[in-house]
């Protein structure tokens, strides 16, 4: 007897195969694998914003009326302001859900720009401002890495007046100073995307390791009926290209 | 056509590459190679935060921020920290700014039952579901989490969870930790919870985006941070629960090594050829 | 209507609104003001939530235009496929709604939007295993670009490759094996060179949102406003 849970696990498999099936050529099963899930993201969206908005606003008004009028009243004009972002749809009157649309950019911006000087500048600024002489060597030489690659970092990024090199003319120190900055940010930089690289690696690898053992691995047969239906997919398309 | 061309166009063949990546994965998990995985000094000392910082009652507030396909590096992390904290007798009020957080928070909770034995709803754990609003509903639960939603993910009401009578504010909770696929996830935590209020805050991040937010790490915006499935492994370790993390190692092993072996062998004909064409050989 | 209500009053709500938030946040009158402050910026946060979730919904339903147009103007080569998407879609939503009326309904069964049966039923077999599988699809990419393209030309290359090594043999068990240095080295790489290298991009993070903030207040940022007059 197949149970909707069986069938659950068995479709989580052939899902995966099919869209697996991509990399070695587009096919039909991709295709149908594909407007699922377009499909299951936009009607989870829709469901998961009408679940915020039920607990934020729809259930305390309804579960408690008395209240929510006397407290929470304002939060009408959102809700109003919410309604008419569906005016976008209309050539007249698609100004209306401007209204909206200027609160939550002002909200979010104003909200980042009252800790973004403290959390992404100050904070990051103090702490570089670290001992450059010591007792201990090692510390003395990650501090000297620090404060370099940071300054030579923000020479390249930031400090764009660059001192420029009168032609025939020996070079300013100025100059030399901002050009070896200039290279040790550079040289710092490939260090860092180095790492990144590499824990790029370990991410992309790890979304295939833990797809193999949650949901191929356990349902084998369902995976190998759903590889053979890919792969007559893509013989078939390859035929018809021929 | 020289060797080294024949052999790049044979080596550069997708089908080849992606079957021997398929089962450079495959293989180790079926037999596995058993190599030890040492545990790095950054996760001895998340670890050692917890132990030495929270006590039993202590309060902390989980953000389950990953999409499904991030669930095998963040799931062990979130896995293992859970259980550290229960066995310490935390409460734990988890929530999600991202509406993938559902779905994940929901196979975290089927993967990990047995954490949940014994540990009752409302009192020792909740979880509060989805928030829509990013960084604005960050600072809104940061002031209060009641005055910002009414009811959980179940549909109880807040205020009669024993829990949630307790922590209501970002000042209410020991820890915080961010678990999360988003770089701006922490950036809202860091902005709204610790630059304010000065709340503690732990990452759980995945491998990619962990460099980009080092610097907050460093400049001790954070007390620590778990990096992808090989921390996840390593805590696994720590709190004697064995999972998916330490499960993915070996095939982590082997799929890098052959990634590595091919960018070497890519370089070695390329250079090989760059040599042969100077030398006015064949190109 | 006026080019003042079509545009000015919404960039003038922005600039009030950022203006007084900031303001609010750094100086501090009297108590009573504080705390009225706070109460208004709790409740501007809370309005930004409400909004978002009907952006959300908004975002939905252009998908479904969008399939829908492609249904009708569109031949059989495509139709099926949209059909598939909108029945999804519709089938999602359907559930959803049964969820949250039974959550008002019949309260006692515990049934809300996500815990809807056929709703987990259809996010945990057919979203989850599909959104697992688009992400993970790209290591077949990196894999391949990395054969392709990684190649040492010069030494910054070379400086990114020999990082990458030391970073990857630091990530895996294996690396623990070859030599016991990779895993210390690794974390070393990551506390120093790697955070003196994102710190730069770090502030300029910061910097530019700073002066995004600076041009919405000053009416020069209005790609927010939508299509033009």
């Amino acid at each position: 007897m197949i149970s909707w849970d069986l069938f659950g696990a068995w479709l989580c498999a052939a899902m995966v195969v099919w869209i697996y099936s991509f990399v070695y050529r587009d096919n039909v099963f991709y295709k149908v694998a594909e407007h699922m899930f377009v499909g299951t993201a936009a009607g989870y969206s829709i469901a998961l914003a009408l679940d915020s908005l039920n607990r934020v606003l729809i259930s305390p008004a309804v579960r408690s009326p008395q209240t929510f009028l006397t407290t929470s009243w304002h939060y009408l004009i959102p809700a109003i302001l919410g309604v008419l972002m569906f005016a976008k749809y209309s050539r007249k009157y698609y100004w209306l859900a401007r209204y909206a649309v200027a609160i939550n950019i002002a909200v979010g911006t104003g909200l980042a720009l009252r800790t973004v000087p403290i959390a992404n500048v100050v904070r990051q600024i103090t702490a570089t401002i670290v001992p450059l002489w010591g007792s201990d060597p090692v510390k003395v030489f990650n501090n000297w890495v620090l404060v370099l690659i940071t300054l030579g970092g923000l020479t390249y990024f930031l400090f764009t007046i660059f001192p420029r090199r009168v032609e025939g003319a020996r070079a300013s120190p100025q100059h030399l100073v901002y050009r070896a900055l200039y290279y040790i940010g550079i040289y710092g930089m490939m260090v860092g995307f180095g790492a990144l690289f590499a824990n790029t690696i370990m991410t992309r690898v790890g979304f295939l390791i833990s797809i193999y053992l949650i949901y191929i691995q356990p349902q084998a047969w369902a995976s190998i009926i759903a590889a053979v239906l890919a792969a007559i997919a893509i013989i078939v398309g390859i035929l018809r290209k021929k | 056509m020289s060797g080294l061309s024949s052999l790049e166009k044979v080596l550069g063949s997708k089908e080849l590459l992606y079957t021997l990546l398929l089962l450079s994965v495959i293989l180790p998990i079926l037999h596995p190679l058993g190599i030890p995985v040492e545990i790095s000094q950054r996760t001895r000392d998340v670890y050692g935060y917890i132990e030495k910082n929270l006590r039993s009652g202590c309060r902390v507030y989980i953000e389950v921020y990953y999409e499904v396909a991030a669930r095998g590096e963040l799931e062990p992390n979130l896995i293992a920290l859970t259980k550290h904290l229960f066995d310490k007798g935390c409460k734990i009020v988890y929530g999600s700014l991202g509406a993938f957080g559902v779905v994940a928070f929901s196979l975290f909770k089927s993967m990990a039952s047995d954490l949940f034995e014994g540990k009752e709803y409302g009192r020792d754990y909740v979880y509060l579901g989805y928030i829509a609003g990013g960084e604005a509903a960050s600072a809104s639960l940061a002031k209060s989490i009641k005055g910002t939603i009414s009811v959980d993910n179940y549909g109880n009401r807040l205020e009669d969870l024993p829990l949630m009578r307790e922590v209501d504010k970002a000042t209410d909770f020991d820890l915080v930790i961010i678990v999360s696929s988003g770089t701006d996830v922490f950036s809202y935590y860091v902005r709204q919870w610790h630059t304010p209020y000065g709340v503690p805050l732990l990452f759980a991040a995945l491998s990619v985006i962990a460099p980009s937010i080092e610097p907050f790490v460093g400049a001790k915006q954070a007390v620590g941070m778990l990096v992808g499935q090989r921390s996840a492994a390593e805590y696994e370790v720590l709190v004697g629960r064995l999972g998916l993390g330490i499960a993915s190692m070996d095939a982590q092993s082997t799929s890098h090594m052959l990634i590595v072996a091919f960018i070497i062998i890519g370089n070695a004909i390329y250079w090989g050829k760059r040599v042969s064409s100077k030398k006015g050989g064949s190109k | 209507m006026s080019l003042v209500v079509r545009r000015h009053i919404p960039q003038l709500i922005v600039t009030v609104i950022i203006i007084l938030t900031v303001a609010f946040y750094y100086l501090y009158i009297n108590k009573g003001i504080a705390e009225s402050f706070t109460t208004a910026d709790k409740a501007l946060s809370d309005w930004a939530v409400i909004i978002t979730s009907f952006a959300l919904i908004v975002g939905g339903i252009d998908i479904l235009r969008f399939h829908l147009v492609r249904l009708r103007k569109e031949g059989l080569k495509q139709a099926p496929f949209s059909a598939v998407t909108i029945g999804l879609l519709v089938v999602m939503v359907f559930f959803a709604l049964h969820g949250w009326f039974l959550s008002y309904a019949d309260p006692k069964a515990g049934i809300t939007i996500t815990t809807q049966p056929q709703f987990r039923w259809l996010y945990l077999n057919v979203y989850a295993p599909a959104d697992a599988a688009m992400y993970s699809i790209l290591v077949f990419y990196i894999a391949s670009a990395s054969y392709r393209a990684f190649r040492v030309r010069n030494p910054m290359a070379l400086l990114l490759l020999v990082t990458a090594l030391i970073v990857i043999f630091g990530n895996t068990t294996i690396g623990g094996l070859i030599w016991p240095g990779f895993l210390p080295l690794r974390d070393w790489i990551m506390t120093v060179p790697n955070t003196a290298a994102f710190r730069p991009i770090t502030i300029g993070a910061g910097l530019g949102t700073i002066i995004l903030g600076l041009r919405l207040l000053t009416w020069r940022e209005v790609s927010w406003l939508g299509r033009r007059e």
